[in-house]
């Protein structure tokens, strides 16, 4: 009994270890962006804030790093790419699960070759073509590179079709409903979890994204949360306590998810990673 | 019902077109294209290019500033195996469902979600040392710990700011391992921990008898994304360095050679002997493993 | 159809001599036209959102701009991200250039902005924007070589001269050093990549004279000992070796710089006379910043001497759909707006007036100078020597000079300066 108890004693030495080798590196950031400008400079990194409600580096970050407009265009990005993804991938799983015919095989193939292919070995070669398409440098861009290499999603949708029972939709052709009722009305609602899932990932990607965003979308009105954050190391440079701040304002819409998703953002990450 | 066949040949296409017409776009056509420009001295702005042959080939394997890059990624290589390990050994102790293990959960695996400017702002803060900008946080807690010995630039010593960064890494990535792992761990038959304990078998033997072997598929699958992922790092040495002190990645190397030299011809070879090395990897993974590949076709 | 080309031909007429009134003599056809709104993408993000957007942007619509609007676009690593814009036709309808493109691009990109004959009686340094006789960018402001002090903490040291040579440069830096050892004696800001090309750039002429460019164009060994080249990477090698920098040369900061260099954590700070007003107004001792003249006097006459030259050069996007608004946007910015004179620098526009740059020196008897243009047809001479050498222009050179001296990297400084030396030796090779 005793030694049992030790042995919890361990791991719990172990837990808090870890965590806290987690947590810290986030605690001079936390304190700073909390400090007055003077406060910052006179304090060390783990003295903590006189006030902890000044907010004043908050309110600086907020309307000089224009953050309000970088969480808009995040938003905007994300919505059109999640919808997008969400009607391609269920529209591709559907035609591929549920359909027989010529060809089949190569598009099964094409995508599965493409998995191989890391997005970020084609960005030279890619990025002529967004060129060419007179893409660059507007929101478009993104959305369609956010679509357009999404196999991931794809897959999910494929795997989690197969356990839809394929009686659903021939009781509805019966009944005389066409392919794209069966799709809409019956695969759609039934694949909520699949949906769920893909939402998770593919919106914490995009959300995190910097690449994208840094090399399509240079216009300073265009930068994402990822981008105005990055553009605002330059000009803060010699007030770190703003630049705390506002990495703690992007921190915060990820924490906030996080509490309330937490299970399912799990779930969303095994299923994501074993496609 | 002959036409009603026909018509089923026809449909899936309507489903698919705009998918396959992404991904020839934006996934076939680069690579092609990738190819074509290797072998061309192009800037990337000129209408014209003159065909060179294999010579920004040579020049990958060749140019030391290029080819150090590559060693670069062995110190990410080998922080992922460390993370690979601790994620595992982490993951084994939640599994023994102690109270409270959901919260530790929690703050192993958030910073997976972070977002790559505010990871590396994080740490540019918390390695900040000296020179009149006051230390970091990390300076002053190895002091107070008594390990003020240990105090070094941690991004301004050219020994040190790979693992640094690879450190990093670790942080940032430890808590998709750890959730992989669990959810192996947690999805392997309850009655053979059962079975484990009336035979009196230890932790010891648990891990190695039953966990290690359920959770082999993850293992491989978190070692190819290892290699891959080493190569292929590029946020946050560029946010935090641009690079600078020998933190040059691969993937840094070719943006930099394509948009910034505008030698698009020799980052396109440079991205191809990526995409060689990403291709060799998955292939000796998918020869290794090829029984526990779930068919998904 | 004849009172169209009537109307055609007075049109044109009336445009250009609006042109010629202005300085511009249209090389091309006349302008496309005008637009509601243009964008112009700079370096200079600490006055970007403030001065730029509040105060030129609304004096050009309200004025020359006829209602144009001005959106300003403003990059920290503006080198490198305007490179990447450049890759397409979307980079703004008037920017700073790049300073790795060469002369011989310059019609590739930009739009010609007239004679260089015609122009160069109205603005100065033309000669630095132009291509074969062609003008394509106008200087943003003109500075003067030298490098800022912390008079406060020199003064501590007990010097009050500008040191006359490199070695008295190092001797005092280190008097500076074991006076005070809290201060940085010479900061590099390594991490900006730009700022350190100083040490290569901002000695030509010193030593070789006023034909120092185009006499290195042809040099096949530039990096010699006594050559412009040479003094300056060496003076800085010899700084990080003897330990007169930073400790941590990676976690530079520029911003930070400026109110350090302002209390006199920072010594000195080896950039043009454009870094003095910033360095002024970024805290409360204006009056510690001093600007010394670079350490060579020159041979013949034994004066301390400044070479004058022209700050980023402003350029029209050649793929803009709005030249004429461009035009009088970059037009403004040259001769109405000030910043030149803001900036305490010398003014491109020779009716401006100018900053203190002009006189800053009138005290320690310092000789102006300007470097020689390239002769006619080798304009680009010596940027393509130095992009066929692969002589890189982001600072990298430098930084490798300092990680070498700083024993971060193998090497010695023998082994950069022979490296370079036969790099350029192939570039010089390259012109025929």
């Amino acid at each position: 009994m005793k030694n049992r108890n030790a042995f919890k004693v361990i791991l719990y030495l172990v837990l808090t270890v870890a965590s806290f080798a987690m947590v810290f590196p986030l605690i001079p950031l936390i304190f700073a962006s909390l400090k007055g400008a003077t406060e910052f400079n006179d304090t060390g990194p783990l003295t903590p804030p006189k006030n902890w409600f000044n907010f004043h580096n908050f309110a600086v970050a907020w309307t000089q790093g224009n953050l309000a407009h970088a969480f808009f265009n995040t938003g905007i990005l994300l919505s059109v790419s999640l919808v997008g993804t969400i009607l391609i991938g269920t529209m591709t799983a559907y035609a591929l699960d549920r359909f027989d015919f010529k060809g089949k095989k190569i598009i099964v193939w094409s995508f599965l070759i493409a998995t191989l292919v890391p997005g970020v070995t084609t960005q030279v070669a890619t990025f002529q073509i967004i060129n060419k398409l007179n893409l660059y440098n507007t929101r478009l861009s993104g959305i369609l590179l956010y679509l357009g290499t999404d196999i991931i999603s794809i897959y999910i949708f494929l795997q989690f079709m197969q356990s839809i029972p394929k009686a659903l939709d021939e009781a509805a052709r019966i009944d005389g409903a066409g392919h794209f009722t069966i799709y809409f009305r019956i695969i759609l609602p039934l694949l909520r979890p699949a949906i769920a899932t893909v939402i998770i990932i593919k919106g914490i990607a995009i959300y995190n994204d910097f690449y994208t965003p840094f090399l399509y979308m240079p216009d300073p009105n265009l930068g994402t949360v990822s981008t105005s954050l990055y553009r605002f190391i330059g000009p803060f440079s010699a007030s770190w306590q703003v630049i705390c701040a506002a990495t703690f304002l992007v921190i915060l819409p990820t924490l906030v998810v996080f509490l309330a998703l937490q299970k399912y953002i799990y779930k969303g990450l095994s299923t994501g990673a074993v496609k | 019902m002959i036409k009603e066949r026909t018509k089923r040949q026809f449909i899936p296409w309507f489903y698919v077109a705009i998918p396959l017409g992404l991904l020839a776009l934006l996934t076939f056509l680069p690579v092609i294209n990738m190819f074509r420009y290797s072998v061309t001295n192009w800037d990337g702005v000129d209408p014209t290019r003159q065909y060179v042959g294999m010579s920004n080939y040579g020049k990958v394997f060749t140019d030391p500033e290029i080819f150090h890059t590559l060693f670069v990624s062995i110190y990410y290589f080998g922080g992922a195996i460390l993370q690979i390990i601790f994620a595992l050994f982490l993951a084994t102790v939640l599994s023994y469902g102690l109270r409270g293990a959901n919260f530790y959960k929690s703050l192993l695996v958030f910073p997976f979600l972070l977002n790559a400017v505010a990871v590396s702002l994080v740490f540019r803060f918390l390695f900040r040392g000296g020179d009149g900008l006051g230390p970091g946080g990390l300076d002053v807690l190895l002091q107070h710990l008594g390990l003020g010995r240990f105090v070094t630039q941690w991004t301004g010593n050219p020994h040190v700011v790979n693992f640094s960064l690879a450190g990093v890494s670790i942080w940032r990535y430890i808590g998709f391992n750890i959730v992989l792992f669990l959810g192996a761990i947690q999805s392997i038959n309850p009655e053979l921990f059962e079975a484990a304990q009336l035979d009196r078998a230890n932790r010891w033997h648990q891990f190695r008898y039953i966990i290690l072997p359920g959770i082999r598929r993850i293992t491989a699958l978190s070692v190819i994304l290892a290699v891959s992922g080493s190569i292929a790092v590029f946020d946050i040495p560029y946010i935090m360095l641009g690079g600078a002190n020998g933190s040059t990645t691969f993937v840094i190397a070719t943006v930099k050679t394509a948009f910034n030299l505008g030698r698009v011809g020799l980052a396109s070879s440079l991205a191809v002997v990526l995409l060689g090395i990403v291709l060799l990897v998955t292939f000796v993974q998918r020869t290794l493993f090829k029984d526990e590949q779930v068919d998904l076709v | 159809m004849r009172k169209r080309l009537v109307a055609g031909v007075v049109s044109s007429v009336l445009a250009a001599s609006f042109l010629t009134a202005i300085g511009f003599t249209p090389a091309q056809a006349a302008p496309a036209g005008w637009c509601k709104q243009i964008t112009v993408l700079t370096n200079r993000t600490d006055i970007a959102p403030t001065t730029f957007t509040k105060v030129y942007g609304p004096q050009f619509t309200a004025g020359a701009g006829n209602g144009t609007k001005v959106k300003f676009e403003a990059f920290t690593n503006y080198n490198q991200d305007v490179l990447t814009m450049m890759n397409t036709k979307n980079y703004g309808d008037v920017l700073g250039i790049p300073n790795s493109i060469t002369p011989a691009q310059f019609p590739k990109f930009f739009s010609p902005l007239g004679k260089a004959s015609v122009l160069s009686k109205t603005y100065r340094f033309i000669n630095e924007g132009s291509y074969n006789g062609t003008v394509y960018g106008l200087a943003q402001t003109g500075n003067a070589g030298g490098y800022d002090v912390n008079l406060k903490d020199w003064k501590a040291a007990g010097i009050t001269t500008p040191p006359a040579t490199p070695a008295e440069f190092i001797a005092d830096l280190k008097k500076i050093k074991a006076a005070e050892p809290d201060v940085i004696p010479l900061y590099t800001n390594y991490a900006t990549g730009w700022a350190p090309t100083a040490w290569t750039n901002s000695f030509t002429g010193y030593a070789q004279g006023v034909d120092g460019q185009n006499i290195m164009a042809k040099d096949k060994a530039p990096w010699t000992a006594g050559k412009d080249a040479f003094i300056g990477d060496d003076l800085l090698y010899q700084a990080v070796a003897a330990g007169l920098t930073e400790k941590d040369p990676t976690s530079t900061d520029w911003e930070a710089s400026k109110p350090l260099i302002n209390k006199g954590a920072i010594a000195t700070m080896f950039l043009g006379s454009w870094s003095v007003s910033q360095f002024q107004g970024a805290g409360p001792n204006p009056q510690d910043i001093g600007f010394y003249p670079i350490p060579v006097k020159d041979p013949k006459t034994g004066k301390f001497q400044t070479f004058i030259s022209g700050d980023v050069k402003q350029a029209i996007n050649k793929n803009s759909k709005c030249q004429a608004s461009a035009q009088a946007w970059l037009k403004y910015f040259e001769q109405d707006s000030g910043y030149a004179y803001s900036q305490g620098g010398i003014n491109p526009y020779i009716k401006g007036p100018n900053g203190e740059s002009y006189t800053i020196f009138d005290k320690l008897g310092v000789e102006y100078k300007s470097l020689n243009p390239a002769p006619a047809g080798h304009d680009s001479d010596f940027a393509n020597v130095q992009k066929a050498a692969g002589i890189p222009t982001d600072g990298t050179l430098e930084q490798n000079i300092i990680d070498t001296a700083r024993g971060a990297k193998a090497g010695t400084e023998a082994s950069i300066f022979a490296d370079l030396n036969s790099k350029w030796a192939t570039g010089v090779a390259s012109l025929g």
